[in-house]
């Protein structure tokens, strides 16, 4: 008989009470699913994770969690986890593999890149990084040290081109200053799906009184608590925003003084917009034009107002980068440029945190100047790219691979490579099985890990230590909070040895981990020990506020000095400086001919909660709440083909089809499917050609193209 | 006796299944088995360009007048005295599933042992100044938890705090 005692320690357990007598401890670390990088409190028993909660005292989360997050057991103790290196058996591709010493893998890692850089130059090895991005600067530094130009990463396809496209009209990236805003404009981001965490605000702000504009073409929370919803056919934002902005300058509603003074090309721009009145940006867009010049009105009277973006919806069109400037644009235009509730100018730190603190970043990252070292890849075919984004254009990767143009890439030293992040999926997938030499170090044993000659284990931030420094300036350190899985090691570690035995002439890198971190940050005399002394992470204190309206004393970093409505740079390269509206290549104005055989639009990769990428389908709750592929079709077009609620159906483009169920509903418009990417054997990236591209950023045009949806006759079985 | 319940904001809820994970975390339910003690359902309302959609978050009510309470022959399910959470001794069920027939919520699971399972109100961690799984994670603040009183003192505010809001920016707007 266990006596009471025992029983009531045994119910703390099961409750996982944390305290001396449960052996529970709580130990702060921070999630790594996707980029929010969440604080977490992990519930630790016997050195296994049996629980996670958010962490109250960090910023970003503030003790909240989204659903992926309240799933990390499932992330780090996934059955796909990779134990130890492994190096390939059977042929290339076949996914067989023998574990191998880190020692072994390593040793031949270095040994291999070393000969092909010898046999055909330092630039045929492609550096690769997926998510996160607290290991990039070290990867880019590895590169570049190594002497290759081709550092490139997931950021080819996701977030650089809005920095791109408010670099060509501002010089710099501002971030929405939601503090005493007045009115937010949503332009195409779902923050209920996306970064759960932070979505709060929006609820409160739509309680406090706050006016809300959402733009997109889902119906989703958001739309529902807006004040107006501009439900946009996808892929015509930059017709939306100029119609908004013909509204706003007819109206004499826009800031004359900003205009006046700080501005280039205003007349051009106001010429072209005098094209998109609201009943033409009506028709292109399939919003009313009453509520164009509502929500117009509304933005432009309302001081100060913000404009809050997603990291890639608009820029996923293959006139995204053009959208972009047309919708950011109407910042400037109304006077909200880096004024407070408007936008505010921090420079990055760390990976894209808006903090503002003085580093030296850039010179850790870039030990050798761009003309030390060969062409990048897609600089060629991206040149306004390469000269605005310190990296290579990885969508040019598959093309050059197999062209050999203009030179061979023989290898791939890739972290968390994910081929289905390619437009062409399986394109880039064939192109990395003609690679000589191709890496891949990962948490899981993915779909492109397979292709991989060597694969290493790599541990999840719960098993390693970082640096997390969020926008407010909050900044933690972590320490394990677990042991690492089997073998695996953190991706700095590895990037570190992997400098050390190329015998690179880098004296900084090998260093290690925390002694680089010291260098970066030097300037503004960060120490990695004062921050360790906060497991849960602490505010930096004593730094100076970054100032607002800096372009009244400094000018802006664009070529003319001013606000480009006319980009300079854009018209260098012979490209439209205006922020131009053009139809996406395939759409039912621009290609009537394919919508005869695909009629539907077929926009992707809008957040579902349960998933990131590809990354969360391997987990069983994730996967448990939704089963099955599925594409969001309004009950309008199912009826029309027949298909009734979770029907398999097939989704086909010109590229080709996958075997999805219809998810009839109203959280998409008539004329309009909704799909989920990256859905193992039904990968909507798969129906995109690797061309279909912007031709500014290179990025794909994810966000519309054509298709169409037919019931299957076979309805049984899974994906 | 103080009755403590959950209170759920179907304006603020987004569909996210947050709670529905951390409730099968802190539960252990890692087996097909239980999903969660608490289920997410979609409505949608309307259509296109009308269409509103909505999601309920729903667990056990811990009822006032709880049927699986009546009905359990074994007198397995019990109301805690302290704050009125309806709970279930495993000991003494013998898994006849009166209790799911009888609860109109779908509250009562029956994990791999076949006796019943149910939504505690995590009343341990509440023992010890935790909000429930579910609760705490919530990322827009839709669901929470407390004295029923308390509860409804909270909404009446709230509410009444909207309809002064609107009053106030309703007249400025006339005058």
């Amino acid at each position: 008989m266990k006596s009471e005692s025992q029983i009531s320690v045994q119910k703390l357990i099961q409750a996982k009470i944390p305290g001396k007598e449960t052996g529970v401890e709580i130990k702060k670390s921070i999630c790594s699913i996707c980029g929010v990088q969440c604080g977490i409190d992990a519930y630790v028993k016997d050195g296994r994770l049996i629980k996670v909660e958010g962490t109250k005292e960090n910023p970003s989360n503030r003790g909240v969690m989204c659903v992926k997050g309240a799933a990390n057991r499932q992330w780090v103790y996934n059955a796909e986890r990779l134990k130890t290196p492994l190096a390939r058996k059977g042929d290339k591709g076949a996914g067989e593999f023998l574990p191998i010493s880190w020692d072994e893998a390593l040793d031949r890692i270095a040994s291999r890149l070393n000969e092909i850089k010898e046999e055909s130059g330092p630039e045929s090895v492609v550096f690769f990084t997926g998510y996160p991005k607290w290991l990039r600067p070290f990867l880019k530094r590895l590169a570049h040290s190594f002497g290759s130009p081709n550092y490139c990463t997931e950021s080819s396809t996701c977030f650089l081109a809005t920095v791109l496209a408010n670099r060509l009209t501002y010089g710099c990236a501002a971030g929405p200053d939601l503090k005493g805003t007045k009115c937010i404009l949503n332009w195409s981001s779902n923050p209920h799906y996306s970064s759960a965490p932070m979505a709060g605000l929006f609820t409160r702000a739509a309680e406090e009184g706050i006016k809300i504009i959402d733009v997109g073409p889902l119906n989703t929370t958001l739309s529902r608590q807006a004040d107006i919803h501009l439900c946009l056919r996808p892929g015509t934002s930059g017709a939306l925003a100029l119609g908004i902005a013909h509204v706003i300058i007819e109206e004499g509603l826009y800031d004359r003084e900003f205009v006046d003074n700080f501005t280039l090309g205003f007349d051009e721009y106001r010429a072209y917009c005098a094209r998109f009145s609201p009943d033409v940006a009506s028709n292109i867009t399939g919003v009313p034009a009453e509520k164009i010049a509502a929500a117009a009105r509304l933005y432009a009277i309302s001081k100060p107002a913000a404009i809050i973006n997603s990291a890639s919806v608009t820029v996923h069109h293959t006139n995204g980068v053009q959208n972009h400037r047309a919708i950011t644009a109407l910042i400037g235009l109304t006077g909200n440029f880096d004024r407070p509730g408007g936008s505010h100018v921090v420079p990055t730190t760390y990976y894209h945190r808006p903090t503002g603190l003085a580093n030296q970043e850039d010179e850790f990252e870039q030990p050798r100047s761009w003309s030390d070292m060969a062409v990048r890849v897609g600089q060629e075919r991206f040149p306004v790219w390469s000269e605005l984004i310190t990296e290579a254009q990885a969508t040019d990767l598959p093309f050059q691979i197999t062209t050999g143009k203009p030179y061979p890439i023989r290898s791939v030293l890739g972290f968390g490579v994910n081929h289905r992040m390619w437009p062409g999926a399986s394109a880039m997938a064939e192109a990395l099985l003609k690679l000589d030499f191709f890496v891949d170090a990962d948490l899981f044993m993915t779909d492109t890990a397979r292709l991989a000659d060597i694969v290493l284990p790599v541990c999840s931030s719960l098993e390693r230590s970082e640096l997390a420094i969020q926008g407010s300036r909050h900044a933690t350190w972590t320490e394990p909070a677990i042991p690492p899985v089997g073998e695996s090691r953190s991706d700095v570690d590895i990037i570190i040895e992997i400098a050390r035995r190329l015998g690179l002439d880098d004296p900084l890198l090998v260093q290690g981990h925390e002694a680089c971190l010291e260098w970066m940050f030097e300037p503004s005399h960060i120490k990695i020990d004062d921050i360790k002394k906060h497991p849960g992470g602490a505010f930096l204190a004593d730094r100076t506020e970054i100032p607002y309206e800096k372009y009244r004393q400094t000018g802006f970093p664009t070529p003319s000095g001013k606000m480009e409505f006319t980009s300079q740079v854009l018209k260098a390269a012979g490209l439209d400086p205006l922020p131009t509206y053009k139809e996406p290549v395939l759409s039912p104005v621009s290609a009537p001919d394919v919508a005869t055989r695909f009629p539907l639009i077929l926009t992707t990769g809008a957040r579902l909660p349960m998933f990131m990428h590809s990354r969360t389908y391997r987990m069983p709750w994730m996967k448990r709440l939704r089963p099955d592929p599925m594409v969001d079709i309004n009950p309008v077009d199912a009826r029309g083909r027949g298909v009734a609620p979770n029907e398999w159906i097939s989704l086909a483009t010109p590229r080709g089809a996958i075997r999805v169920r219809a998810n009839v509903t109203e959280l998409v418009p008539p004329g309009v499917v909704s799909m989920y990417h990256g859905f193992p054997g039904a990968d909507a990236n798969d129906l995109i050609d690797p061309d279909y591209r912007d031709p500014i950023s290179g990025y794909p045009g994810y966000k519309s193209l054509l298709c169409d949806v037919k019931k299957l006759d076979n309805q049984g079985g899974a994906a | 006796m103080t009755q403590y319940a959950f209170s759920f904001d179907v304006s603020r809820c987004s569909g996210c299944m947050a709670c529905t994970v951390a409730c099968q975390d802190q539960n252990d339910f890692v087996s097909d088995d239980v999903v969660a003690f608490r289920h997410v359902t979609k409505y949608e309302q309307g259509l296109f360009p009308a269409a509103q959609i909505f999601h309920f978050s729903l667990s056990c009510q811990h009822c006032g007048d709880a049927p699986c309470l009546t009905v359990c022959p074994t007198g397995a399910i019990f109301r805690e005295a302290e704050d009125g959470t309806v709970l279930v001794n495993r000991n003494l069920c013998v898994g006849c599933h009166s209790c799911e027939l009888a609860c109109p919520f779908g509250a009562p699971k029956f994990p791999e042992d076949g006796k019943a399972a149910k939504c505690d109100l995590c009343h341990v961690r509440r023992e010890h100044d935790l909000k429930p799984a579910c609760v705490l994670i919530c990322p827009t603040q839709a669901l929470d938890v407390g004295p029923i009183e308390e509860l409804s003192k909270r909404k009446a505010e709230k509410a009444s705090v909207m309809i002064m809001k609107s009053l106030v920016i309703g007249s400025s707007e006339n005058s």
